[in-house]
């Protein structure tokens, strides 16, 4: 029982990081209608931002910039900013395209970007990636105790960003992107300006993408190129449509639901011919409950509502 | 009030709008009238900023304001509705309407920072204007559950609610049934009583000239006639460019 309870607090625990994700990928897409496949770049310079700062200095055989074991505070922080210039700088040219061109500009710079990080060695390590990052406050709890640690921590922020997502989503702001989602012509007529609503958007989006990868990194306490693939995008969108798009609550419900799928294979006790059959069905199985959803509730499981405002 | 002089539009090598120049005075309907693919769109996509011209000025309230963005011209006064009336599909009918409040503010870092409260005196507003057009008991449907008709009359309670000096109208009555044509005429001829200018792009003759105070008419991509219904309807170039020799 304990160790069912472990196991659910950890997968809960990575789930918070997926609903940061998806709360930032709903606002952008969801609310605004950018149809964007690069998310996981903003996910992945928070994540370096974060450990380039916050792990021990480089090891002889190592190779990377900084590693000056700072408060991991400093780290969230640096995760966000960057995150954010990021996003500034790549909506420079990529915001000047609408619908797929957008989609595959985003999505080639996260290549470029996963590229960078497996080949400049100077600054990430490579392919070797960084390790060995401590865990803030790890040294006050036994395991387990810090387990729900993280687990309450995350939760904090991840109900945090839920709540900021919403207020700006209902505010005029959000009511502003919604209007360009349906109708960028007539939204004009509004007085609303496209260009300038939606690189605010895809830099507040970096910013939380940032933030989550940073919390990734505490949680895992290494980094690797690899878990910077373009398989994070698909997952988010995943978890997106299976929560709903456009609801928030929906974005929340569907990372917790999607990474309880995609987990929970992985901690079956089975044989080794057995496991390595479950491996591959995991995705297969992700594959199917997307399908499904599609099939029977093509909006998710909370689509998104009309807005009553008395 | 608004006045276009000398306007050029080309597509490549067609010329869509060739040196048109009209004017509409404050307080007035001007109607626009030509066959499909006159340039009458086109013309208005260049008044409102949706297109940029290539010669010529389009002067507002005394304020030239070619190759403006459309946001800001519609910051000026100057609200335009469109050919096929969408609205915002998703988006509640009185969301529809609050989106157009003069007094929005969407700028990201007030609304982060400040819970945007709710404007009660533009709720208010948007209301009222629900009631007098009689979609108020829909008011928290989403637009794309309207019929066409209700699509209609929700544009000119939209774009009301943002207070426009002037309208323009691209073809309100295409694809209207008789009654509800009426029904349009009346609200544009009450709207205008309020003081709002209008511009109406159309190619239904009758239409136009019922509401019209003074007509322009186009065909391919030129001026070829103007002055008052009357005038108009008995102009011979009229008659054979809308029913031939």
């Amino acid at each position: 029982m304990e160790g069912f309870l472990i196991f659910s607090i950890s997968i809960l625990t990575l789930a918070f990081v997926y609903v940061i994700l998806c709360l930032a990928l709903n606002i952008e897409c969801g609310v605004a209608g950018m149809w964007d496949l690069g998310i996981v770049s903003y996910f992945g310079v928070g994540a370096y931002s974060y450990a380039i700062i916050v792990a021990p200095e480089a090891a002889s055989y190592q190779h990377y910039l900084f590693g000056f074991e700072s408060n991991p505070i400093y780290g969230i922080a640096l995760a966000i900013v960057l995150g954010g210039v990021s996003a500034y700088l790549i909506g420079l040219p990529s915001l000047r395209l609408r619908r797929e061109y957008f989609l595959i500009t985003t999505i080639a710079f996260s290549e470029v970007l996963r590229i960078t990080f497996s080949n400049e060695n100077w600054l990430t390590n490579g392919v070797a990636g960084i390790y060995n990052i401590k865990q803030p406050l790890k040294s006050f709890f036994t395991p387990d105790n810090y387990l729900i640690l993280l687990f309450v921590i995350f939760l904090c922020i991840s109900l945090i960003v839920y709540r900021m997502v919403n207020r700006l989503s209902f505010s005029n702001y959000g009511l502003s992107l919604k209007a360009l989602r349906e109708n960028e012509a007539l939204a004009k007529t509004a007085r609303i300006e496209p260009g300038k609503q939606y690189h605010s958007v895809y830099v507040f989006t970096g910013c939380l993408a940032g933030l989550s990868g940073a919390l990734y990194v505490w949680l895992n306490t290494l980094i690797v190129p690899t878990q910077f693939t373009p398989n994070v995008t698909f997952f988010v969108w995943t978890a997106l449509i299976i929560g709903g798009i456009g609801n928030n609550r929906g974005a929340f419900l569907g990372a917790i639901f999607f990474v309880i799928l995609l987990e929970t294979l992985s901690f079956l006790n089975l044989s080794a011919e057995l496991a390595l059959v479950v491996s591959s069905l995991r995705i297969a199985l992700v594959g199917l409950a997307l399908i499904l959803i599609l099939r029977y509730l093509p909006n998710g499981l909370l689509r998104e509502k009309p807005t009553i405002i008395r | 009030m608004l006045t276009v002089t000398n306007v050029d539009k080309f597509y490549g090598g067609v010329k869509a709008v060739e040196n048109v120049s009209l004017e509409v005075g404050e307080g007035k309907i001007i109607g626009l009238i030509g066959t499909n693919g006159a340039g009458k769109t086109t013309l208005f996509n260049v008044i409102s900023g949706f297109d940029k011209l290539d010669r010529g000025s389009v002067n507002f309230e005394g304020q030239e304001i070619s190759n403006l963005l459309p946001s800001k011209i519609a910051k000026l006064g100057m609200i335009r509705t469109f050919q096929t009336a969408t609205g915002f599909p998703r988006l509640t009918v009185l969301e529809n309407l609050l989106v157009f409040s003069d007094n929005n503010n969407f700028d990201f870092y007030k609304n982060f920072l400040n819970k945007s409260e709710e404007n009660k005196e533009q709720i208010d507003k948007a209301e009222e204007l629900l009631k007098k057009f009689g979609l108020f008991e829909k008011k928290n449907q989403w637009v794309i559950d309207l019929s066409a008709p209700e699509l209609k009359i929700l544009e000119f309670a939209r774009a009301i609610m943002g207070n426009p000096q002037i309208m323009l109208l691209d073809e309100p009555a295409a694809g209207v049934n008789p009654a509800l044509l009426e029904q349009l005429m009346e609200i544009i001829k009450e709207l205008n009583g309020e003081g709002i200018t209008f511009l109406i792009v159309d190619h239904n003759l009758r239409f136009i000239c019922d509401i019209s105070d003074f007509i322009y008419v186009m065909n391919d991509g030129k001026l070829i006639a103007q002055g008052n219904p009357e005038e108009i309807i008995n102009n011979e170039l009229v008659i054979e460019t809308y029913i031939g020799k």
